[in-house]
């Protein structure tokens, strides 16, 4: 596929990466318009069943970003995600999509430098992985 | 008679001058017990000294996140009128009744109109100036993205072409005539929270402060970090922008009286400051920096920051070095400074390099503060603070004027929070005492029944001046959701969150009977609660709304590709709408407040709290444990300031006993307790007979107090000589014929405390020993007291006590933890050996009496008992854990529970009132209310889907769900804190977060795509 563009959707939860993402925008910090953000209330809360159903539509790369560990404003939402996250890569290995198209990431609500960072080095990482096995035959 | 339940009279409010956090979080405590406040700061918005730092301890948390929701301008409260550039010029009158002279600057931007849409900065970027030095200011400014008032203020001054600045705004707010406005204010009460200055070391050349622009102070190393600051948060140096290999701090900079200009007393948060900013630096460059501390004691005294030193030492290879700096130099041809130093065991001189040098320096009043508290009648201390009760450093000299912050004294923002609120409960006290107007009670707005109605949805879209207009093209976006299913009405609406585009839009949702609307503009964060209220105002419910967030996620970070900016923001916009139309109308969970307050605790201040909240009219329960109020103030003679403790203690014992409102329970014990917040169940077996009684109360308070230590070490209990410093102090007292034949008095710091099996430090025990070591040395003066320490933490004022002890004579010899001093029984003496560093040897010292200074430990059979039965968490030390260190220091995570006092931490009388002023500040907040607002966000069990398979009463962070008498979960949804963490684990998808249900997070997601794939 030529001049391929992932779309890369980005779970964040409210109290940290939300918040990270706007700090980048009040500081125009730039990161690829590929990333399209879902709010969430805590990373805890993201659903096997939400990311499976983005890889469904289409999705090339997904990621999930909450706070950093130690520091969730519900305790343990985000080590409960990281976990799930792990679950679900194997899950996608089996269905045939490449696991490193799912990440858990943490970010604190002031790192709105590090939200950027984290942005732009997964959409290259999805770039380089080319289109999802989903979209490639969505598009056929 | 607007705004408030109170009956209107001239003088109902209290002034609050100073809106730094201190400022704020006071105005809050009132405003939130119904109370109206003024608040007036000199400066241009609100937010003081913490909006500068880049994080702080010890959660190394990023500020601005923390203090924004504070002053989010849709949470300010109806019962605050917020005064910028406002400065108190006289005060007349009397407590209940002042007169207060106050002068507005000129901000030359009509706040009416500013929308803070940056275009009059973004024209005018030149010259921008920060208070610290480093950063520049603007000609027109803002300091932080998220300031209250989010307006500018021009400086006129530095403007050459007014003309031109005025022409720039496309909301013409900016009014180059506008001129000081003089305002006379009646009020019942003032609480002065105007912050402190910084010790300026420009005058001390040998530092070279003026001279090397790489030596800086630790606020301007702030900024350099800061993400907002100069460099945009990357670490270099100002001389040449090299990264810096190797940083030095050097402590007390105009603190401890060492410098010219100094002040004599200890400036108390600039140790954690300096550890915060070394563990940062390393933290963001690991092995490629090298971070110095030098220092004189390292004073990490408050609640955990022992640990926060430690883990600077040990996990982050800060480098501590005992020392008085000499001098600071830059030699020809070198890049870097090079430091000469002693170190505190030789008297030889060492020379090192670095990159950089930080000066901690310390807090000052500042001249201005001192011309007021002198024109308004208040006493100020030698150093320039104002002179304050002994046992209530929140009131000054002068009734109905307090005082909060680091202008009280020099502290951090913990001890300013707490200060803050216990100044608002004294302040509000004395306003007027008004019965509450029933009639006054906001008005239900009652929303529209759209339970039958198909989805019509209204999306406007802001261009926000240039935000979102300069970089895409807004007609486009409209005439794009104009297209989406269900949408009725699209609209550009300039401004959206601007007063005019308000009514706007309200006019629409009723003209056009809307019943969803899609807002694309800004964050969320920060408006959702103001769009809220517009859709309540317009008859629909609240949770009817969804904002895109098309500034910050698209126009602001994909400026530079318009053509994907608008992409993205028609994606963005598409999946809000897909949101919306599955939105739900939901109501805000409330519940009646019960207004009675339980007390656990009848120490000093668990009694100061019930009487404070019974002189309100509360209800109080006073559950005390043993047979006696007062706690373990009974033990107590004098403080350090030399205040009559015993006095002190009689008469609030005979205050409480004689209050109508107060019911004492002795020999009280904590059985069971049930029920939630603002009608909780409790209940206690107390009395001889050990009798069952149930409480209803709607907020519990505890004030359980800690232990005096004892450890078995240095033969305490075994030798007559040795004596723990609290029975020093009572044995002093009582035999002051024996203690005139005292020859060698020793005394040993942190005996159990900082040390491995409990690593935190006591707090008290510093000055403890040198309360004892002059009183020993009033009544004989020709005894030789040695105290044995590692380091001293005489915070604050104390540290002139300090000064004093060794002007007359106390030795003070250092220990390390892995040479402790050996102690030898000598009949009725001790035989004391110790290493003193300067004379390298060893010393044995024959001591008549031997002060072990033991602090306090927690009173963990106590704590862990309560914190069972009320489900609280508490530190790994057995402390009670507050829900936030710094911004909620006396709250606890569960709703209506409070802790105050050494249950808390440990902590001087006078501080523990102060946290017990605090808590009746904080509980007034939801006592105030008749009910409580819960929100709607809370998760929901469907009966008929459940398996009962428990998995959400693990997974649950607060253990709220459970299964109920039919078998399936329930979700009480005035315990759930919303996280939906329950919801994703369910198996069965049987619980749904409102707010936050699956099928709009599916929405977004499906919208997204059906958009790609189109």
């Amino acid at each position: 596929m030529e001049n391929f563009e992932p779309v890369i959707v980005a779970f964040c939860c409210h109290y940290c990466a939300y918040t990270a993402a706007d700090m980048a925008g009040s500081q125009r910090l730039p990161y690829p318009p590929n990333v399209k953000i879902v709010q969430i209330p805590c990373s805890g809360k993201i659903d096997a069943l939400h990311i499976v159903t983005a890889f469904e539509k289409g999705a090339d790369g997904v990621y999930v970003a909450g706070c950093l560990e130690g520091d969730c404003h519900f305790k343990n939402g985000n080590t409960r995600a990281a976990r799930r996250i792990e679950f679900v890569k194997k899950y996608l290995e089996e269905i045939g999509i490449e696991s490193e198209r799912l990440e858990m990431v943490n970010v604190s609500a002031g790192m709105g430098h590090r939200f950027a960072q984290v942005a732009t080095e997964i959409t290259d990482k999805i770039r380089k992985l080319g289109p999802s096995p989903i979209r490639t035959a969505l598009a056929q | 008679m607007q705004n408030s339940n109170t009956i209107e009279t001239q003088n109902n409010k209290v002034l609050v001058v100073g809106g730094g956090l201190g400022g704020i979080r006071t105005a809050l405590d009132l405003a939130e017990a119904d109370k109206d406040v003024v608040l007036v700061d000199k400066d241009f918005t609100v937010g003081g000294l913490m909006t500068q730092l880049d994080r702080t301890f010890p959660t190394n948390n990023c500020d601005l996140c923390t203090i924004a929701p504070h002053l989010s301008e849709s949470n300010r409260q109806e019962h605050i009128e917020l005064m910028t550039m406002t400065s108190v010029d006289n005060v007349t009158g009397e407590k209940g009744n002042f007169s207060v002279t106050l002068i507005t600057k000129p901000r030359y931007i009509n706040l009416e109109k500013c929308t803070a849409c940056g275009e009059c900065l973004k024209q005018f970027p030149e010259c921008v100036r920060f208070n610290p030095g480093l950063d520049h200011r603007a000609p027109t400014c803002m300091r932080y993205p998220q300031a209250t008032p989010q307006a500018f203020s021009i400086d006129l001054a530095k403007c050459t072409d007014v003309q031109a600045l005025v022409k720039v705004c496309p909301a013409g707010a900016i009014n180059p005539d506008d001129m000081p406005i003089k305002r006379e204010l009646k009020c019942a009460s003032i609480v002065l929270s105007p912050g402190a200055d910084l010790f300026d070391p420009s005058a001390l050349d040998y530092l070279g402060y003026a001279k090397f622009p790489d030596v800086v102070t630790s606020l301007e190393y702030e900024r350099i970090l800061s993400a907002s600051g100069p460099t945009a948060g990357k670490l270099l140096c100002p001389s040449n922008g090299r990264q810096p290999k190797k940083i030095a701090w050097i402590q007390c900079i105009g603190s401890r009286g060492l410098q010219k200009g100094a002040g004599a007393y200890c400036s108390n948060a600039c140790c954690m400051f300096a550890l915060k900013e070394a563990i940062i630096t390393k933290e963001r460059f690991q092995e490629d920096i090298e971070t110095t501390i030098f220092y004189m004691d390292m004073r990490t005294f408050g609640k955990d920051y022992e640990l926060y030193l430690n883990r600077a030492k040990d996990d982050y290879g800060v480098r501590f070095l005992r020392s008085r700096p000499h001098s600071i130099l830059h030699h020809e041809n070198e890049e870097n400074l090079t430091l000469t130093y002693t170190q505190d065991d030789s008297t030889k001189q060492f020379e090192e390099k670095f990159d950089m040098v930080v000066l901690s320096t310390g807090f000052k009043t500042s001249e201005d503060t001192r011309a007021l508290a002198t024109k308004i009648g208040l006493q100020l201390n030698d150093d320039f603070f104002p002179v304050t009760d002994g046992f209530n450093p929140v009131a000054t000299t002068k009734p109905g004027i307090y005082v909060a912050g680091t202008f009280q004294g020099p502290k951090d923002i913990p001890d300013t929070m707490v200060q803050a609120s216990a100044a608002a409960c004294m302040a509000g006290a004395d306003l007027p005492f008004f019965a509450k107007k029933q009639a006054a009670e906001k008005e239900e707005e009652r929303a529209r029944d759209i339970s039958l109605e198909e989805p019509k949805v209204g999306v406007f879209i802001c261009d926000c001046g240039e935000n979102i207009g300069g970089v895409i093209n807004v007609e486009d976006l409209v005439e794009d959701a104009a297209k989406l299913p269900y949408v009725a009405v699209a609209k550009a609406e300039g401004h959206g969150c601007s007063r005019i585009s308000m009514q706007n839009i309200r006019q629409t949702i009723e003209e056009e009977q809307l019943n969803r609307v899609v807002i694309g503009g800004c964050s969320p964060r920060t408006h959702l609660t103001k769009f809220q209220d517009l859709l309540g105002k317009a008859g629909l419910n609240k949770y009817l709304v969804e904002i895109a967030n098309i500034r910050d996620q698209a126009t602001w970070v994909h400026f530079g590709m318009p053509g994907e900016a608008t992409t993205k923001a028609k994606e963005l916009i598409k999946m809000a709408v897909g949101s919306a139309v599955k939105a739900q109308p939901l109501a805000d969970q409330s519940l009646p407040m019960n207004k009675n307050v339980l007390v656990v605790g009848g120490g000093v201040t668990g009694m100061t709290a019930a009487l404070r909240l019974a002189d309100q009219g509360f209800q109080i329960y006073l559950a005390e444990r043993s047979d006696k109020l007062g706690g373990l103030a009974n033990k107590l003679i004098k403080t350090l300031e030399g205040d009559d403790v015993q006095a002190f203690v009689a008469d609030l014992i005979a205050k409480v006993q004689n209050n109508k409102k107060i019911q004492v329970f002795t020999r009280a014990l904590i059985v069971d307790h049930s029920g939630m917040p603002g009608m909780f169940k409790t209940g206690m077996q107390s009395g001889p007979q050990m009798f069952y009684r149930q409480i209803d109360h709607g907020v519990t308070i505890l004030a359980t107090g800690a232990l005096s230590n004892r450890p078995s070490q240095y033969l305490l209990d075994q030798s007559p000589a040795v004596r723990t410093q609290l029975e020093t102090q009572k044995f002093v007292y009582d035999n002051p014929d024996a203690v005139k034949k005292w020859e060698n008095v020793v005394m040993i710091q942190c005996v159990g405390s900082r040390t491995p099996e409990n690593p935190n430090c006591s707090r008290i025990c510093c000055q403890n020993a040198i309360k004892n070591a002059l009183a020993i040395l009033a009544i004989n003066p020709e005894a030789r007291v040695f105290v044995l320490y590692r380091d001293m933490r005489t915070y604050g004022f104390q540290e002139e006590y300090y000064q004093k002890a060794r002007s007359q004579g106390v030795l003070f010899v250092r220990y390390d933890l892995d040479t402790p001093p050996k102690v030898q029984a000598a009949g009725d003496q001790v035989d004391v050996t110790f290493h003193d560093a300067i004379l390298g040897m060893e010393i044995t010292v024959t001591a008549d009496n031997l002060s072990l200074s033991t602090g306090m430990i927690a009173d963990n059979d106590a704590t862990e008992e309560l914190a069972m039965v009320f489900k609280l968490p508490r530190t790994v030390d057995g402390y009670f854990l507050e829900d936030h260190v710094k911004l909620r220091p006396v709250d606890m995570s569960v709703p209506g529970f409070f802790v105050a006092g050494t249950a808390h931490s440990p902590k001087l009388i006078r501080e523990s009132i102060t946290q017990a002023n605090a808590v009746a500040a904080r509980a007034q907040t939801m006592l105030a209310r008749d009910s409580i607002n819960l929100g709607a966000a809370s998760a929901k069990v469907d009966g008929n889907l459940c398996a009962a398979c428990l998995i959400c009463v693990r997974a649950c962070p607060f253990d709220v769900p459970f299964i109920n008498a039919d078998g399936y979960s329930e979700i009480d949804p005035a315990k759930c804190h919303g996280c939906g963490i329950c919801v994703s684990e369910c198996p069965a998808k049987a619980i749904q977060l409102m707010q936050f249900e699956d099928d709009r997070i599916l929405a977004k997601v499906e919208q997204l795509f059906e958009r790609i794939n189109a």
